[in-house]
């Protein structure tokens, strides 16, 4: 890696558009610069110029006015560049998902790198998204990027079976599952 | 003298938010400024008639993301008034409280924002740092630092603990005490020359634009919602904050010293606070036209209810103080201010883009 | 600006106001809505309530395959669900959801195993 591409990652620039959201995600993103969080400690500063930034954050659903500019803005980027979906809105469109000027999703115009969830997400995951989006573009520069999983995350939980209850309190009831349906005696 | 145009937007460092203003521009005189918006619209009242009334209260709260608890509070106050019910004291005063927290963020927000775009980082960092213990007492009540998820029809979803109630009196301390360590700078010579005598807005201009909130308030207009009591307001003792500068330094000692009303509103809450349930559940139909006004951050709310007996309403109308304070913006604007005054202006009435166009 | 110069040469001496993110994690308040979980999956009776209440529409309920499925990136917080459900299977986690690469929906589900071999038995 040379020196170019390693002081890319150690001091990204952001630039910050909002689409369309409700100034919850910008409030936080904004409270991401200030003492608190102060993501300045990692060379991250806000710009205000396209041609100047490296990452792009986008707040909200996309509307059919704003689209353009958002297609702009990112033509603008130069070449190595990350976009980063934040909120529920940015993502998906959230709760405006039936609303008619929404298009649901930055994705739906710009490529999207990382998407961070929340409404609105805390600067917390709003810094983890950023952090994750700079690891995608080492990995870019070393041409060791893995294209992720698209599949669902599924979690299973057994049922049926339920030995522990029963085992700690011995005298106590089983506990009742589904496929033991709870009998009537009396009747 | 040539006019010349300078577009100034969407996508501009100084505003959060994406509008446009076109300026035109004789020398560094502005003489004409056009707003154009259309960038945040969303299509929100639709989506009000398409929805559960139940889950709209989330919608209402994404409406603005930084006054969430005025929204709510006019959105379910309008269909409790639909249902025929009335919330019980002990959520009134949980509102109340809501809305003043809500004030204080939105305020020290506004004043960072303000010293952002004059060129003072500093006070622009201090303030968002006490914003942040502000924010951290609205996350121990309700969950979410930004969106609350406060309100439901006929109360509150969340009780307030009596642990709660007292750190919250914490809060207020340390937020009163740090706020009088940064009240020399209304003295400031830089502020001061940056702010007054830059955009001025007469009282007649005011009435005659229709100016709500600090905005009106800042030009001698003594007009606060609060005072008719809805919510816990009756009971509580305070007048409205009315300055007679007519200036961008008028709004912002209107908002410093509504910082303190409210600091004082909520001691004065916790000290009333009854106790009780916190929620009226109903299932009376919504039938017939309800209005509601509340006093947010930037001036007065209004909502218009409609509902025809059906599950889902008709008709939801939001007017949003920001809408209404456009155009005494576009008079201040079209007086030949400078080109670099224009943000300090837009600024000092405190625009909010994504409420005005839902 | 001399009024902030006390401020100022003030915070030199002060504790640092910054939360160290990465590395100093801070824990989340009690009763904070930071994501939303099918907590206790094994007591779900597959109602709808849940799917019904969603104001974004988040939640799909499976009946026949027994399934939940949540879109993470849909959800809002808001905690609805969790005050729906009568069976208290869904539970507010006070930590946020980590960002992601790719959309990813989180799938909950019930799987019957065989009466005959529980899963822990010492």
């Amino acid at each position: 890696m040379g020196i170019v591409e390693k002081s890319r990652l150690k001091s990204p620039w952001i630039l910050h558009y909002d689409c369309s959201s409700c100034n919850g995600c910008d409030i936080e993103i904004l409270a991401c610069l200030t003492p608190y969080y102060d993501i300045e400690r990692f060379g991250i500063l806000s710009k205000g110029n396209p041609k100047h930034s490296d990452v792009l954050l986008v707040t909200g659903g996309v509307n059919h006015r704003n689209k353009t500019v958002l297609k702009n803005l990112y033509d603008q980027m130069p070449a190595p560049k990350v976009v980063i979906a934040i909120g529920a809105c940015g993502s998906t469109g959230g709760i405006f998902h039936n609303c008619y000027n929404i298009l649901g999703g930055a994705d739906k115009i710009v490529p999207v790198d990382v998407y961070v969830p929340g409404c609105p997400p805390r600067p917390e995951a709003i810094i983890d998204g950023v952090v994750k989006a700079l690891d995608k573009l080492k990995h870019l520069q070393n041409g060791t990027w893995k294209e992720p999983e698209t599949g669902p995350i599924v979690v299973e939980t057994a049922v049926g079976a339920k030995p522990a209850p029963a085992a700690k309190y011995a005298n106590a009831a089983p506990a009742p599952t589904l496929n033991s349906q709870p009998t009537n005696k009396e009747a | 003298m040539v006019k010349s145009t300078i577009t100034f937007g969407p996508q501009h460092p100084v505003f959060p938010e994406p509008i446009q203003f076109i300026l035109k521009v004789v020398d560094e005189k502005v003489v004409l400024a056009e707003p154009q918006i259309g960038y945040v619209h969303r299509g929100i009242e639709k989506a009000f008639e398409l929805n559960d009334p139940k889950d709209n209260i989330f919608l209402a709260e994404r409406i603005c993301g930084i006054c969430p608890a005025p929204h709510t509070t006019a959105y379910v106050r309008g269909v409790e008034s639909l249902m025929g019910i009335e919330a019980p004291p002990r959520a009134k005063y949980i509102r109340t409280i809501m809305n003043e927290l809500n004030r204080i963020h939105s305020h020290i927000l506004w004043a960072g924002l303000l010293g952002d775009a004059i060129g003072f980082e500093s006070y622009f960092m201090q303030t968002w740092n006490y914003r942040e213990k502000v924010l951290d007492a609205i996350e121990k009540i309700s969950g979410h630092r930004v969106t609350y998820a406060m309100n439901a029809i006929g109360g509150v979803r969340r009780d307030m603990t009596n642990e709660q109630l007292r750190g919250l009196e914490k809060t207020m301390d340390y937020v009163e005490s740090s706020l009088e360590n940064i009240e020399d700078v209304m003295k400031d010579y830089t502020i001061k020359k940056r702010t007054q005598g830059i955009g001025i807005l007469t009282e007649e201009e005011a009435r005659r634009d229709g100016a709500v909130g600090p905005t009106a308030r800042a030009s001698g207009i003594s007009q606060d919602l609060r005072t008719s009591g809805y919510d816990a307001y009756g009971d509580l003792k305070f007048e409205p904050v009315v300055v007679n500068n007519c200036d961008s330094y008028g709004r912002f000692a209107v908002r410093w010293q509504e910082l303190k009303q409210s600091i004082d509103l909520i001691r004065q809450c916790i000290v009333k606070m009854p106790s009780g349930e916190i929620l009226t559940k109903s299932n009376n139909p919504m039938n017939g036209e309800a209005i509601s006004r509340v006093e947010a951050p930037r001036g007065e709310l209004f909502y218009y209810i409609k509902g025809n007996g059906s599950k889902k309403l008709e008709r939801v109308k939001v007017r949003t103080p920001t809408f209404a304070n456009i155009i005494p913006t576009v008079t201040m604007l079209s007086k030949g201010c400078q080109v670099a005054d224009v943000s300090v202006i837009v600024l000092s009435m405190d625009p909010c883009i994504s409420c005005t166009e839902r | 600006m001399p009024g902030m110069l006390k401020i100022i040469f003030g915070n030199l001496f002060k504790k640092r106001a910054t939360r160290l993110y990465p590395f100093e994690k801070r824990a989340p308040f009690e009763n904070a809505r930071g994501s939303m979980d099918f907590a206790h999956m094994e007591n779900c009776i597959f109602c709808n309530l849940c799917a019904k209440n969603c104001p974004p529409k988040a939640i799909t309920v499976d009946r026949a395959n027994k399934r939940n499925a949540l879109d993470p990136l849909r959800c809002i917080q808001c905690g609805v669900c969790a005050e729906a459900c009568p069976k208290k299977v869904i539970e507010m986690r006070g930590q946020y959801n980590e960002p992601c690469y790719a959309k990813r929906t989180h799938v909950a589900a019930q799987v019957v195993k065989c009466a005959q071999t529980p899963p822990e038995q010492k």
